[in-house]
């Protein structure tokens, strides 16, 4: 354990957000900053391929978490490296998965089955932070999810429902409690929702969080928007707004500007409009992270993600204001 | 259309329709998930059923219909079903419930089976345009046939069906490997469960029948030389690598893109000049901008470079103001322009 867990988060931060939004930078950073103050951290994702990795200079994790930076692990989650984990290594089956588990119907019927992917999925963060460290040596004092894009991101919080409507019994029934306890104890679970400053993006987020409040009884810890321009110009463009830089620009350049300053307003005005709606119903409000082309510095992942770190460090009260 | 979340699939798939039909020919749109503010452009509130946008001149038409997976899905399901007990019974299970209220994961297969549905039933259509699921998601139906194919005629599905009460009068499954794996998957969900499961999987056998039938009429639409995939990027510094996954899942289903579509592209040359510029020399409120235009347009040279030798052709869809204000569908026909391919 790390000496003192930042106050505040629980043991499995869920970073939610659509495609695009910057989810993985943030849930990089979130895992980056815990580890920087101590703390054991994975960052677990769910895609083909897992993208955290490869910016820390390592190849794509699988589902064992690998250490890419001092306390800080990633991992990527599979169906079927879970079920074998979970019969093989939890529950001690190792037979009953090579015949049952693993045979090709059965594979299938569970491939199809749905919801089961999410179940396990939330079995296995239970697994994380309860069990890895006896039985695979990996303690972890938080766990950060790098939220699937489309659409599971919120319907990860609606396993518990979706469990207790399928009254399974059996060994599935056993996770189904555990799997429901965990997803309601505001100790264990919360989420962090990543938006954009954009029309598509406000448009979920603003359906996204009451959504969210309304499955897990609770407001989600924050709502970062990425991308965020602190400083966005005064006015509409004209020549005139460059001062005596106009003579210097040609017309292209111009034409440029005009589109990438129309760009930064509208940032400006969506921001307002998702902190004016959706303040009030996340605990940390609305909080902005800059977008990182307009700071100076080095442009590789790693770099972003660092500076990310920072920022989300700042703005969720894991660090003071320099 | 394929593309990355966030890239401007949607809009660009609904420009390049506009401008189709603008030009007299009869379009069809598939679309999923689009912003308020593009419903607004196209002048009306899109929905499961074709809606025709009345502002196209004659003698082009443009149909436009959202993707609603779970809509689509009961329509098949009870299309298939013609004994109303049955389909009751369909409806009424537990399991199927779930099942359609959770089909994100399957929006591809449904956007695909929908297309060879709307293509059979309006034959003089011309043209179609679909934008469906960001980055892979939106081609794993091309993997999904055989693996449907293969549940379908699966023993398991046989025992499920015995067991859920449609199969053939018979011994059962009481004996043999088949009450073996039965049992041991009741050890896992309990029987009660498996019992229902059996029910869903007997009263979905023709529904899914159907959607592997014009599956496989999808694959032979897509390999149809009048086919083109044009593959949407933006200005990110992953987009060429998203380029190249796609590129790659469409090379397993002997597939490849005809194009790759930059969006939101600036003038070339723009981020040299700007850097040519000291900072403290712009207006202070124009210092973030300067900056931004400058990584930006770095960023896109990189994704140009990146992308040229991913397809035969590079198209630069130029940024273009907002789709607010008047001119609306204008603009939005302009976007769809810049497509056309050489």
């Amino acid at each position: 354990m790390a000496q003192s867990l930042a106050p505040g988060l629980p043991r499995v931060v869920f970073v939610l957000g659509k495609g695009g939004v910057g989810r993985s930078t943030v849930a990089a950073a979130l895992g980056l900053e815990l580890a920087r103050r101590g703390e054991r951290t994975c960052v677990i994702g769910w895609t083909m391929s897992d993208p955290l990795a490869p910016w820390f200079g390592q190849p794509p994790a699988g589902l064992m978490p690998r250490e890419v930076s001092p306390r800080l692990h990633v991992a990527n989650y599979r169906l079927d490296d879970t079920l074998e984990l979970y019969f093989v290594h939890h529950l001690h089956l190792p037979r009953f998965y090579r015949y049952l588990i693993r045979g090709e119907h059965v594979r299938r019927l569970i491939e199809a089955a749905p919801g089961l992917a999410e179940v396990f999925f939330v079995g296995h963060l239970w697994w994380l932070t309860t069990l890895a460290g006896e039985e695979a040596g990996l303690h972890f004092d938080r766990v950060v999810v790098d939220a699937p894009a489309t659409g599971h991101g919120a319907s990860l919080f609606d396993v518990p429902a979706m469990l207790s409507s399928l009254r399974a019994t059996g060994l599935l029934g056993v996770e189904a409690e555990r799997v429901t306890r965990m997803m309601g104890d505001p100790a264990w679970t919360g989420a962090v929702v990543v938006a954009l400053p954009d029309e598509l993006s406000v448009d979920e987020t603003r359906e996204l969080v009451p959504r969210l409040r309304a499955k897990t009884g609770r407001a989600p810890l924050a709502v970062l928007v990425n991308r965020s321009i602190a400083n966005p110009p005064a006015a509409p463009f004209t020549p005139a707004h460059c001062g005596a830089l106009a003579s210097r620009l040609s017309a292209p350049t111009m034409a440029a500007l005009q589109t990438v300053t129309e760009e930064l307003r509208s940032r400006a005005v969506f921001e307002s409009t998702l902190r004016a709606e959706l303040g009030p119903l996340a605990n940390l409000g609305v909080r902005p992270l800059r977008e990182q082309l307009t700071m100076p510095g080095p442009s590789a992942p790693r770099d972003i993600v660092e500076r990310v770190a920072v920022e989300v460090g700042l703005q969720l009260g894991l660090r003071s204001a320099p | 259309m394929l593309g990355e979340g966030g890239v401007g699939k949607t809009t660009l798939a609904a420009g390049y329709a506009l401008a189709l039909a603008n030009a007299g020919r009869r379009v069809a749109l598939l679309s999923i998930d689009p912003a308020r503010r593009l419903q607004d452009a196209l002048g009306l509130a899109l929905d499961e059923c074709p809606v025709r946008v009345l502002a196209v001149p004659p003698p082009g038409e443009l149909h436009a219909a959202l993707l609603l997976p779970e809509q689509i899905l009961r329509r098949w399901a009870t299309e298939g079903i013609a004994d109303p007990v049955e389909r009751a019974r369909l409806l009424d299970n537990r399991l199927f419930r779930v099942l359609a209220d959770r089909l994100a994961t399957t929006a591809d297969v449904i956007a695909a089976v929908r297309m060879v549905e709307w293509i059979e039933q309006d034959l003089t259509l011309t043209d179609f345009v679909v934008d469906t699921a960001p980055g892979r998601n939106g081609i794993e139906f091309l993997r999904r046939p055989r693996a449907l194919a293969a549940l379908l005629q699966g023993r398991l599905l046989h025992w499920l069906l015995r067991l859920g009460g449609r199969s053939p009068a018979g011994s059962g499954a009481s004996h043999g490997p088949a009450a073996r794996v039965l049992r041991g998957l009741a050890s896992i969900a309990g029987f009660e469960l498996l019992l229902e499961l059996g029910q869903l999987v007997s009263a979905m056998e023709m529904p899914s029948r159907l959607v592997f039938e014009r599956l496989e009429r999808v694959l032979v639409w897509l390999h149809q030389p009048s086919t083109e995939i044009l593959l949407v990027a933006a200005v990110r510094e992953d987009a060429t690598a998203g380029v190249r996954m796609l590129r790659e899942a469409l090379a397993e289903a002997d597939l490849a893109p005809a194009a790759v579509v930059i969006n939101r592209t600036l003038p070339s040359g723009v981020d040299e000049e700007i850097a040519g510029i000291a900072d403290a020399a712009w207006p202070p409120d124009m210092r973030d901008c300067a900056r931004y235009t400058c990584a930006y347009a770095r960023i896109q040279a990189r994704v140009e470079r990146g992308v040229s030798t991913l397809a035969p052709h590079v198209i630069r869809v130029a940024a273009s103001p907002e789709l607010d204000g008047s001119r609306k569908l204008e603009r939005l026909a302009e976007l769809g322009r810049a497509i056309r391919l050489p």
